[in-house]
């Protein structure tokens, strides 16, 4: 039997007529990092919320921590929703006790946990200050601290860095290392492909309530292997041209002037064959760089740059539209 | 229970750390101190004034200051039968009774002038007239018309009319006494036959907790009534005070995306049953203080008025009576968990106070329908409309207690509180689900017409 703390097998959500989860399958093994990648609308929050037992699915199954979601495994889980929120009335240190005690610490334990955490972030003078007169970045922190406050065997954070500045995402990305380094698992679910790369040990991808990849990162990149990046001035088909000569060639996001196509290469071709045969095509050429596969090309390749180009909009709930 | 008693606790200070609570708290003792305060002081404070009478004769002036006599008279002689009904030696009553006796606020004085022109420096305070308080403007002046068939009052303040009226009364009585003289009777005669009238007293049927049979009915016959009243009203207020706690609380928690965050750590039935006893508790920790402020405002006047334990006594007995209370708690219980899931549930529906305040008109006339009800049952508990409603669920917590003293069948408050039971575990049951929709799933209150026909088992239209 796995000791992975999240299985789902087959898990399906439907609202209505719109299917937000469809047959969806994947683990989180103990003690690793998992992404949990898509863009928006994807069905990421409701996989995670399906997971917590917040929502039952419609079919299929989800085991955490080998049963079904329920307050006692729930116990050992620390779940930072998507949709940040806190009581704006209370006090940080209140607000991190409140939830820490609910999670089954003593009031003595949540008050010195709390201290702890405060102190370890540099909150420690806002202690007794009302979440509603903290600035954003603040409460959000205050938040993850809450989610963090019990110690947590299992954390599952939705879109985590949502809504931080550059200095707040670095200090979480070290608050998700030194959790991983306690051992903890934790499934985050972004958008974001860049935390994603510097994080995780797995991914899993979802596109329109599908699963498309699920594997460690080597496992991802190799769906592409490496390739070159060409950009040409607008109206050339070089898939077209380059596809008979046994290229592998596709649209990819394009990142300035022109239009960018990614050229990968099999075993045994390298940059320079793909650069001679562009040239020998009679392609308008404006660039050219070598380069190793990313996520997001990973992710192109996979769903397509209509659904690419999402992972770069806002988050906007949708359950709540659907119900 | 650990859940509910953290999900409890932190509602609960959440809206006693509130300074509106506080300010709550504090209003109904204040409004009853400054509201009796002002009663005290416009009848003590109130200034003694000066009136004089211009007519020919002293007959209008004596008949004036004869209903003034006749009206100390009065208020004596009540404080008197009060301090006999409370068991006051009257020894120890003389003051209240000099008190209810004296304090005239009205003086004649005699008429410095004839005519109104001539009298009017006097009257608008350009000139001052000597008297028993000292010297003082003329309050009003009565002249006697021409013709003799007016006695005109004339005053710079309209609004103080208490020496008018009280002209008028003696003017009336005046002209029955000489009706009567006329007719050869003795003045007193109307006083005489209205003394002489068969008094109607009632007398206890059967034997009750308050006594044997045949004795006449006391204050003990009637304290049940009163105090089942005053609970039925008290779960009525209760019910009224806490429909803004419950939208504001929830609509707090939807607004700030609060609930995935509490439905992995507390399961729903649990963050339920926690919101409403913080509601309950707060409201009751309002009601208990507004109580605490009333028992010992008792206690004072029972200590400085003998008899008033006498005087509770009665009410004690009722509320310890366990025929009456025990259903009256049941019914209490019940009727707070069914309305208050219901208005919780609703309140889960609503993203802000706005469309919560839309609800609150449906919601008032909702919670007016069981108050017709109350006053209905109260005036006449045995009608059969009161038989027929307190079958309707929402009507039996008031009802069943307002019932409780007329002895109502057994079979009867059985069969109500088993349909309490029903009907509340069916609310419950449905407002869990409302409370889900509108919570995890954000279901708005448009959708709670197709959420109903859902759930008794109808297609709700498309579109």
């Amino acid at each position: 039997m796995s000791d992975a703390p999240l299985i789902l097998s087959h898990a399906t959500k439907r609202f209505g007529a719109f299917t937000a989860v469809s047959d969806l399958s994947f683990e989180v093994p103990a003690g690793q990092i998992v992404g949990f990648l898509g863009p928006n609308g994807a069905g990421k929050s409701t996989s995670l919320r399906m997971s917590l037992g917040v929502m039952a699915p419609d079919e299929g199954e989800v085991r955490l921590f080998g049963a079904r979601p329920e307050l006692k495994s729930l116990k050992r889980v620390g779940f930072l929703p998507e949709e940040r929120g806190l009581y704006k009335k209370m006090n940080a240190r209140d607000t991190i006790i409140y939830f820490g005690r609910l999670k089954g610490l003593s009031a003595s334990d949540a008050r010195a946990r709390a201290d702890e955490l405060l102190e370890a972030t540099g909150l420690g003078k806002f202690r007794t200050t009302r979440i509603s007169k903290l600035s954003k970045g603040m409460a959000q922190k205050v938040q993850i601290l809450s989610t963090l406050a019990h110690r947590p065997d299992f954390l599952i954070l939705d879109e985590p860095f949502s809504g931080l500045d550059p200095v707040n995402q670095q200090t979480l990305e070290d608050l998700i290392k030194a959790e991983h380094a306690r051992g903890a698992t934790i499934l985050f679910s972004t958008h974001v492909m860049e935390h994603a790369e510097r994080l995780c040990d797995r991914i899993v991808m979802l596109a329109r309530g599908r699963k498309v990849l699920d594997g460690t990162l080597e496992e991802a990149y190799a769906t592409l292997g490496s390739g070159a990046r060409i950009t040409l001035e607008p109206g050339f088909d070089l898939a077209a041209a380059l596809t008979p000569k046994g290229f592998g060639v596709h649209r990819a996001a394009d990142k300035g002037p022109g239009e960018a196509w990614r050229v990968d290469l099999a075993p045994g071709q390298g940059p320079q064959d793909a650069l001679r045969a562009v040239l020998e095509a009679g392609a308008p050429i404006i660039g050219f760089q070598p380069e190793e596969a990313r996520l997001r090309d990973v992710f192109v390749s996979l769903v397509g740059e209509a659904e690419a180009a999402a992972l770069d909009t806002p988050a906007v709930p949708t359950e709540g539209e659907v119900v | 229970m650990r859940n509910i008693y953290l999900v409890f606790r932190r509602d609960y200070l959440g809206y006693v750390k509130a300074w509106g609570f506080w300010l709550s708290l504090a209003a109904v003792p204040l409004f009853l101190i400054v509201g009796a305060s002002f009663g005290y002081f416009a009848a003590t404070a109130s200034p003694v004034r000066y009136f004089a009478v211009v007519e020919p004769t002293r007959i209008y002036a004596d008949a004036i200051e004869g209903e003034f006599q006749r009206r100390s008279s009065e208020a004596a002689a009540e404080a008197r039968a009060l301090a006999e009904q409370m068991n006051i030696p009257l020894a120890e009553a003389q003051d209240q009774v000099a008190d209810a006796a004296g304090g005239r606020k009205f003086i004649e004085v005699p008429a410095p002038a004839r005519t109104l022109e001539e009298l009017r420096p006097w009257l608008t305070g350009e000139r001052m007239i000597a008297g028993p308080a000292g010297e003082r403007p003329l309050f009003a002046v009565f002249i006697l018309s021409e013709d003799g068939s007016q006695l005109e009052y004339w005053s710079g303040d309209v609004n103080v009319d208490t020496l008018q009226r009280t002209a008028e009364i003696a003017m009336r009585d005046l002209s029955r006494r000489d009706a009567l003289a006329a007719s050869g009777l003795n003045p007193d005669f109307l006083k005489q036959a209205d003394a002489a009238a068969i008094k109607v007293p009632a007398f206890r049927l059967n034997a009750t907790q308050a006594g044997e049979s045949g004795a006449e009915v006391t204050m003990a016959d009637r304290a049940p009534a009163i105090v089942s009243a005053a609970l039925a009203y008290f779960l009525w207020l209760m019910i009224f005070s806490i429909i803004q706690y419950l939208l504001m609380g929830t609509i707090e928690e939807r607004s700030n995306k609060i609930f995935d965050t509490l439905l992995t750590s507390v399961q729903l039935p649990q963050l339920l049953a926690g919101k409403m006893l913080a509601v309950f508790a707060v409201t009751s920790t309002m009601m208990l203080s507004w109580s605490l402020f009333g028992i010992v405002g008792s206690a004072v006047s029972a200590s400085q008025v003998p008899g008033m334990a006498d005087m509770i006594q009665p009410f004690i007995a009722a509320v310890t009576d366990p025929k009456l209370i025990l259903p009256a708690l049941v019914s209490f219980v019940l009727g707070y968990i069914l309305y208050g899931t219901l208005f919780m549930a609703l309140g889960s529906l609503c993203d802000t106070i706005q469309e919560a305040q839309t609800l609150l008109s449906p919601m008032m006339i909702l919670l007016m329908l069981p108050m017709f009800a109350i006053f209905v049952a109260f005036q006449d508990p045995g009608s059969p409309i009161v038989d027929v409603a307190s079958w309707i669920p929402l009507f039996t917590p008031f009802l069943l207690i307002l019932r409780m003293p007329h002895d109502p069948p057994m079979w009867e408050v059985l069969a109500q509180m088993g349909m309490m039971v029903v009907i509340t575990a069916l609310v419950v049951w449905g407002a869990t689900k409302v409370y889900r929709a509108g919570a995890v799933h954000g279901a708005g209150i448009g959708e709670l017409g197709g959420m109903i026909k859902r759930a008794l088992g109808m297609k709700p239209k498309a579109g």
